[in-house]
C-alpha cells in the first residue's frame, strides 16, 4: 500500500528514474536505501525527501505556520488514518469535515503534500461509504472529489463515485 | 412483716421513684386528650360539613350503568365546543386526561379522541369544597360526566384543542373510574423523541407501547393514524367502484401456496393441512376468467416471513386489484397509479388535521405526487444507481437500500414520492409473470415505491395455459397442487394484470412513519402475537 503511494506520489513529482523500497516490520514500513547516506525509513520521511529531491519544496508550505500545519497532518496521517478501527473512522470524518468546513486544501489554499498523501489514506475509506453517509460528510467528499479529479494525482487509486447535488436533504430516513 | 405492709413498702417506694414517672405520665394523658379532642373537633365539623354539603347531589359515583333508564339527555361532542356555545349549559362525557387542584379550585383536562376542553370546577354557589376535593381525586383516564356551562376565555389556552372556550362544571359523576396507576403515560407516549432527549423527559418505547395498545391508541397520534387509514380504505374503495370494479370476497384458507412454499403458513385442516393465504392472487385471476372484468379485495393477507424488519408484518391488510385489459397492461398501470393519486388527493384534502396531529410527534416532509404518475423502467433506474456509484447486476433484483436511495435519487431528479418501475427482470418475478415480448430476460411486471419503499408489486399475467404450465415448470412447482388455477385458463382467458398494496405500509410511507407496526392496529409479527 505505502509503496504504491510512494510510487504514485513519485510520477506526480515527476521524478526521472523509480526509486526501488523495500519494508521492515510487521507493520511493512516502508525504506528508501540513499545512495549517498543512511537509508530512510517511514512513508512521511520519504515524501519529504522525494518532494525535496524534485524541487517541488512548496508542496510542504510556503510559510512557517503552513509547513507546521503540512506536517500536523502529515502526522494525522500516519498516527490517525493508518490502521484505524471502524469506531476511529466516523470520529475522523467528522473531525475532517468540520476542518474542511471552510477549505479547499488542507493547508493554505493550495495543494500540499499533506492533501496528497491524506486523500491516498482516507481513500479505502471514502470507497466503503453509502450515498448517504457521503452526503454527510459532505465537506471531506467536496475536499475528496476535488483530489481525484487533481491533474496527476489520482494515479493508481479508482475513482469513487460523488454526487454534485443533495438528495438527502429532507428529515426522512 | 406482713404481705400488706411489704406491699404499703414496695408502693411507698415506687411511688417515690416514679414521681418523675407519673408527671411524665400526666402530662401525656393530658396531650392524648388534647389530641383526642381536637380529633373529636375536627370530626364533628367534618360531619357538620358533610351535613351541610350543599353539593351532594352534584358530584359521585353513580350505578353501573346497566341500561336501567333512557336519559332524555344530549351529550355534546368535545370538538363542537367553539364559542358559539358560550354561556350555553351543556352535558358531556369524556376522559380524565389530567387534574390539577390548587387550592378552591381543580382544573381538569378533559378528553375525547383527539380533542380536548379545559374544565374548572371552583368553590362557589354551584360546587361545595368536597365536590372540588372528589373531582381532584378522579383518576386518569376515568370516563365522568359533566354538567357545564360554556365560558369563553380571554386568553387562549394552547394545550388544549378546543383553545376559545373552558367548562365551568356545576355536576361531575364518574361513569368508569380507571385504575389508578396507568402502564403507560399518555403525554409520554405523544412526545416527540427529539424533544423527549432534548429536555430529558421520557418517551415511551415502541415495544410498551404495542404491549398497552388499547392505552396507546387513545394517544391523538394513534387516534389520527386509523383515521387515515380508515380513509385510504374508504377512498380506495370509492375510487375503484367508480370505475367499476367490483368488490370480491376470497377465501383465506388454501389448498396450495401462491408465491413460492418458503414463506407460508400451514394451518391443520381437519386430517390434512392447509395454507394461509399469501394473497388473493389466484382467486382475483379466476375471477377474471369468470368474466368480472375488473375486481378488488380487501382482506388479511398472511406472510410466514421470520423477518424482523421495520417494514414487515406476518399478518397485513391488503388491498388487491386485479382487472382485464384491451391490448396493452399499461391499461392496468395507468388504472392503478390514478387509483393511488385519488387516494394521496383524498387525504391531502380531507385528512389535514390528522396528517398535521401525527406531523407533531413524527415530523416529515409532505407526500409529493405527479400527475400523471412518473413511470421508469427498470434498466433506467438501474442506470440512475450505477451513476451514483452502485455496482449491481442486469438481472439483480433491488436491495432494500438500492430500493431506497433510488428513491432519493428520483425525488432529487423528478420532485415525486411516488413512481412505478417497470419492466423487472423476469428471474426475480413469480411464475405467473408475463415475459417482456421484446426481451425475454425481461417482464411485464412493475413495482410502485413510496418515499423510496416498496407498496405494490404488480404484473401483467400469463392467461395461457400451456405458457403457464411452462413458466410454472421452469419455477418448479408441483403441478398437481395447482392444477385447479392452471385448469380455470383453459376456456377462454382474457389477457389481465394487477396488483396487491399493502395497507399499513401506504400509511406508514404516506405520513414518513418510520416502523410499520405504528400503522397497524394489533400487529403481528414473528415475535408478537398479543394483544
Amino acid at each position: 500500500m505505502a509503496l504504491r503511494e510512494l510510487s504514485s506520489l513519485e510520477k506526480y513529482l515527476e521524478l526521472k528514474k523509480p526509486n526501488k523500497y523495500s519494508t521492515q516490520g510487521d507493520k511493512k514500513v516502508p525504506v528508501l536505501q540513499n545512495n549517498n547516506g543512511a537509508p530512510l525509513v517511514g512513508l512521511v520521511t520519504i515524501a519529504r525527501h522525494l518532494v525535496k529531491e524534485a524541487k517541488r519544496t512548496e508542496l510542504l508550505g510556503d510559510s512557517a505556520e503552513s509547513r507546521a500545519v503540512v506536517h500536523q497532518w502529515l502526522e494525522y496521517r500516519v498516527t490517525r488514518l493508518n490502521g484505524c478501527t471502524k469506531d476511529d473512522i466516523k470520529t475522523i470524518l467528522k473531525e475532517l469535515n468540520l476542518y474542511l468546513q471552510d477549505k479547499s486544501y488542507l493547508a493554505e489554499n493550495q495543494l500540499t503534500l499533506a492533501d496528497i498523501l491524506m486523500y491516498y489514506g482516507i481513500q479505502p475509506l471514502i470507497v466503503d461509504l453509502a450515498v448517504q453517509e457521503k452526503e454527510q460528510y459532505v465537506n471531506v467528499t467536496r475536499w475528496f472529489d476535488h483530489m481525484q479529479h487533481y491533474p496527476g494525482v489520482r494515479r493508481h487509486l479508482p475513482p469513487v463515485v460523488v454526487l454534485r447535488n443533495r438528495i438527502y436533504t429532507g428529515r426522512h430516513h | 412483716m406482713t404481705k400488706e405492709e411489704a406491699q404499703g413498702a414496695t408502693e411507698e417506694e415506687q411511688q417515690a421513684q416514679s414521681k418523675k414517672g407519673q408527671k411524665k405520665q400526666q402530662k401525656e394523658a393530658e396531650k392524648a386528650a388534647k389530641k383526642a379532642e381536637k380529633q373529636a373537633k375536627l370530626a364533628a365539623e367534618q360531619q357538620s360539613t358533610e351535613e351541610d354539603d350543599f353539593a351532594k347531589d352534584r358530584y359521585g359515583m353513580p350505578a353501573m350503568v346497566q341500561s336501567q333508564q333512557k336519559l332524555d339527555r344530549a351529550l355534546v361532542r368535545v370538538q363542537d365546543l367553539t364559542p358559539e356555545r358560550a354561556d350555553q349549559l351543556i352535558w358531556l362525557r369524556a376522559r380524565v386526561h389530567t387534574s390539577r387542584a390548587k387550592g378552591k379550585q381543580c382544573f381538569l383536562v378533559l378528553r375525547q379522541q383527539q380533542f380536548n376542553v379545559q374544565a374548572l370546577v371552583a368553590v362557589g354557589d354551584r360546587a361545595s369544597k368536597q365536590m372540588v376535593k372528589f373531582a381532584a381525586n378522579i383518576t386518569k383516564e376515568s370516563i365522568v360526566d359533566v354538567e357545564a356551562a360554556v365560558r369563553k376565555v380571554e386568553q387562549k389556552i394552547e394545550s388544549c384543542s378546543q383553545q376559545d372556550v373552558e367548562l365551568h362544571i356545576e355536576r361531575i359523576f364518574v361513569v368508569s373510574q380507571a385504575e389508578a396507576r396507568l402502564p403507560l403515560q399518555l403525554d409520554d407516549a405523544v412526545r416527540p423523541e427529539a424533544v423527549g432527549e432534548e429536555e430529558g423527559r421520557a418517551t415511551v418505547n415502541q415495544d410498551t407501547k404495542l404491549d398497552n395498545r388499547v392505552i396507546d391508541l387513545r394517544t391523538t397520534t394513534s387516534q389520527a393514524i386509523f383515521r387515515l387509514q380508515s380513509g385510504v380504505c374508504q377512498l380506495f374503495r370509492d375510487t375503484l367502484t367508480t370505475k367499476g370494479f367490483v368488490e370480491i370476497q376470497t377465501p383465506k384458507i388454501i389448498s396450495a401456496a401462491s408465491e413460492g412454499g418458503a414463506n407460508v403458513f400451514t394451518v391443520s385442516y381437519f386430517k390434512t393441512s392447509a395454507y394461509l393465504a399469501q394473497s388473493p392472487q389466484l382467486y382475483k385471476q379466476m375471477c377474471i376468467c369468470a368474466d368480472f372484468e375488473k375486481v378488488f379485495c380487501v382482506g388479511p393477507v398472511f406472510r410466514a416471513e421470520d423477518s424482523n424488519t421495520h417494514r414487515h408484518l406476518t399478518e397485513f391488510v391488503g388491498l388487491d386489484i386485479e382487472m382485464a385489459f384491451n391490448y396493452h397492461y399499461h391499461e392496468v398501470i395507468d388504472s392503478i397509479t390514478d387509483t393511488m393519486v385519488q387516494i394521496f388527493k383524498g387525504l391531502r384534502d380531507n385528512f389535514q388535521t390528522e396528517i398535521q396531529t401525527v406531523n407533531k410527534q413524527f415530523p416529515s416532509e409532505p407526500f409529493k405526487f405527479l400527475e400523471p404518475t412518473l413511470r421508469l423502467e427498470f434498466t433506467e433506474g438501474v442506470a440512475m444507481l450505477r451513476e451514483a456509484g452502485v455496482e449491481m447486476g442486469d438481472e439483480e433484483d433491488l436491495s432494500t437500500p438500492n430500493e431506497k436511495l433510488l428513491g432519493r435519487l428520483v425525488k432529487e431528479k423528478y420532485d415525486t414520492d411516488f413512481y412505478v418501475l417497470d419492466k423487472y427482470p423476469l428471474a426475480v418475478r413469480p411464475f405467473y409473470t408475463m415475459p417482456d415480448p421484446s426481451d425475454p430476460k425481461y417482464s411485464n411486471s412493475y413495482d410502485m415505491f413510496m418515499r423510496g419503499e416498496e407498496i405494490l408489486s404488480g404484473a401483467q399475467r400469463v392467461h395461457d395455459a400451456q405458457l403457464l404450465t411452462e413458466r410454472a415448470t421452469h419455477h418448479q412447482i408441483d403441478l398437481e397442487k395447482i392444477k385447479a388455477y392452471i385448469d380455470s385458463f383453459r376456456y377462454g382467458a382474457p389477457p389481465h394484470g394487477g396488483g396487491g398494496i399493502g395497507l399499513e405500509r401506504v400509511c406508514m410511507l404516506y405520513l414518513g412513519l418510520h416502523n410499520v407496526r405504528q400503522t397497524s392496529m394489533f400487529p403481528r409479527d414473528p415475535k408478537r402475537l398479543t394483544p
